[in-house]
């Protein structure tokens, strides 16, 4: 702070030499004249004094019989008149300078963090929609609305923040991963109950709420009914009176056979570069591209690699100017035979993904039989798997209330 | 921290067991110097009167009852003020010498 007043009202750096330069410190100091960064030089010192101090030396200079001499002008004062020499130089430096302010008020940039399903360009693509694009005015975004516009149009998006970061607007959301029961429809009786994923054998069942249908040990087919969310209500006479609906919450374990089948073709096609690129560098302002040369490279197939890097002053001031460059390859499409080393080890890496899968959903595996064969065209991957995982799937019950029981001898009757 | 001495380095005068019991500033009534130093890279001085000698290897102050000498290299000035000091460099030695002739440090 004390550096930037020094600044603003100038200063000088002197050296002092002469009879008595300590004395010469010491009259500064009783003077109430500031010295700082001073260093003795054998016979001499420097020193820096503000200008307005400077010109109060004289009677101390002739008292101790020393002399001084300015070494360097710094600060504000000094700095104008060299300025005014150079108008043209600080007439381009007011004009960035302005420039800088104007391209401040608008958003040149938008970031989105936390969205996994959502890919950016849906996000891009609503933003659109509601006038929300690279270029606009700061002043006419409202956070807050664009928030709830988000979480409006999102089912998925459970909370979001949109903030401006300097000329850059960073939209943060976070997308529910775990899909709250609550929310599954319920019929109009609010009446659920949990059926089976896939065809398997019960290994384990733990019933939270609701009727189970099965037991453990039971063989039971894909879409069967395992826990009945309508709890009967009997009368005297063993008979049902009402059902009481209510959702069907169940840990059942189910241990069942999946087969995977995974195909390599033999013959493939491939992309084999020549090792021709040409870099053509561009100048992108807004939505304006300059390329360098204008051609493109007269290469028979070739595909494009852009790299490109946008303008930002300080970390997040980003301007609507970008430079990059396309590297154009020049390739050659061949056919190639995947040997029985390389199909191994692509089985290996699909067989390692559908691990990798099994692993996240938790579920255990009993048996694992992988088997790679070879026909004309491919070689076919099988893997059996016998696991044992949670089933259940919620689904709207379909059990009725009984009719009352005059009704019932009405329809007896007819 | 602030480093205060008795200038004569014999008993007491009365005039500093008065300050002492009434537990008033030293710097103030006594005139003592306060030497502040920070590792052995930074001193602040207050309380002092001038420089007699400043070289890149001492700088002797005249404080108000006594001789200060600090002795190192590279030493510099950062600030002098009629109030204070503060001087950096390389500090290998605070001396005190008294009006006397006798020195402690």
């Amino acid at each position: 702070m004390g550096r930037l007043i020094h600044s603003f009202r100038g200063y000088v750096r002197i050296r002092v030499w002469g009879y008595s330069p300590e004395r010469f410190l010491n009259l500064c100091g009783n003077k109430g004249i500031l010295l700082w960064g001073i260093e003795n030089h054998g016979e001499s010192y420097e020193m820096y004094v503000s200008i307005k101090g400077f010109f109060c030396l004289r009677p101390i200079v002739k008292k101790t019989k020393t002399r001084v001499a300015v070494l360097n002008r710094y600060g504000l004062p000094f700095f104008v008149p060299k300025i005014k020499k150079r108008s043209v130089f600080a007439a381009g430096l007011l004009g960035c300078l302005i420039f800088l302010q104007i391209m401040s008020q608008f958003i040149w940039t938008i970031d989105f963090t936390g969205n996994i399903t959502l890919t950016d360009d849906v996000l891009l693509d609503f933003l659109e929609t509601r006038q929300i694009v690279c270029g606009m005015a700061k002043k006419d975004l409202k956070p807050e609305e664009l928030e709830r516009d988000i979480r409006k149009n999102f089912d998925l998006v459970t909370w979001t923040s949109a903030r401006i970061e300097g000329t850059k607007l960073v939209i943060q959301i976070k997308e529910n991963t775990h899909p709250n029961p609550d929310e599954y429809e319920t019929g109009d009786m609010g009446g659920m109950d949990l059926t089976a994923d896939k065809k398997g054998r019960i290994v384990n069942m733990i019933t939270r709420s609701g009727v189970p249908r099965v037991k453990i040990g039971d063989d039971v087919e894909e879409g069967q009914l395992l826990v009945s969310g309508a709890v009967p209500v009997y009368n005297e006479d063993a008979t049902v009176k009402e059902y009481l609906l209510c959702r069907a919450d169940a840990d059942i374990y189910l241990q069942c056979d999946c087969r995977y089948q995974q195909k390599i073709p033999i013959h493939y096609l491939t992309k084999n570069y020549t090792g021709r690129e040409k870099k053509i560098p561009y100048l992108r302002v807004g939505s304006r591209e300059w390329k360098l040369p204008v051609s493109e490279p007269d290469y028979l197939k070739k595909d494009c690699v852009v790299k490109e890097k946008q303008a930002a002053l300080l970390q997040n001031l980003f301007l609507p100017i970008a430079v990059g460059n396309c590297q154009y390859r020049e390739y050659v499409i061949e056919e190639r035979n995947h040997s029985k080393e390389q199909a191994k080890e692509l089985c290996g890496e699909f067989l390692d993904e559908i691990l990798e899968g099994f692993r996240q959903k938790g579920v255990q595996i009993i048996r694992k039989d992988v088997t790679i064969k070879k026909d004309s065209v491919n070689y076919i991957l099988t893997a059996d798997f016998t696991v044992v995982e949670k089933t259940g799937t919620l689904v709207v019950t379909q059990t009725e209330q009984p009719l009352p029981a005059k009704e019932q001898e009405m329809t007896a009757e007819e | 921290m602030g480093k205060r001495r008795n200038q004569t380095g014999t008993e007491p005068s009365k005039r500093e067991l008065v300050v002492n019991s009434l537990k008033l500033p030293k710097d103030l009534l006594l005139g003592a110097s306060i030497v502040t130093l920070t590792g052995n890279r930074e001193a602040w001085i207050e309380n002092y009167k001038g420089i007699i000698e400043y070289s890149e290897q001492g700088i002797l102050i005249q404080g108000k009852t006594c001789q200060i000498c600090i002795q190192g290299n590279s030493l510099s000035i950062d600030y002098y003020t009629n109030e204070d000091m503060k001087i950096s460099g390389n500090i290998s030695c605070v001396r005190y010498e008294s009006f006397e002739g006798g020195s402690n440090g």
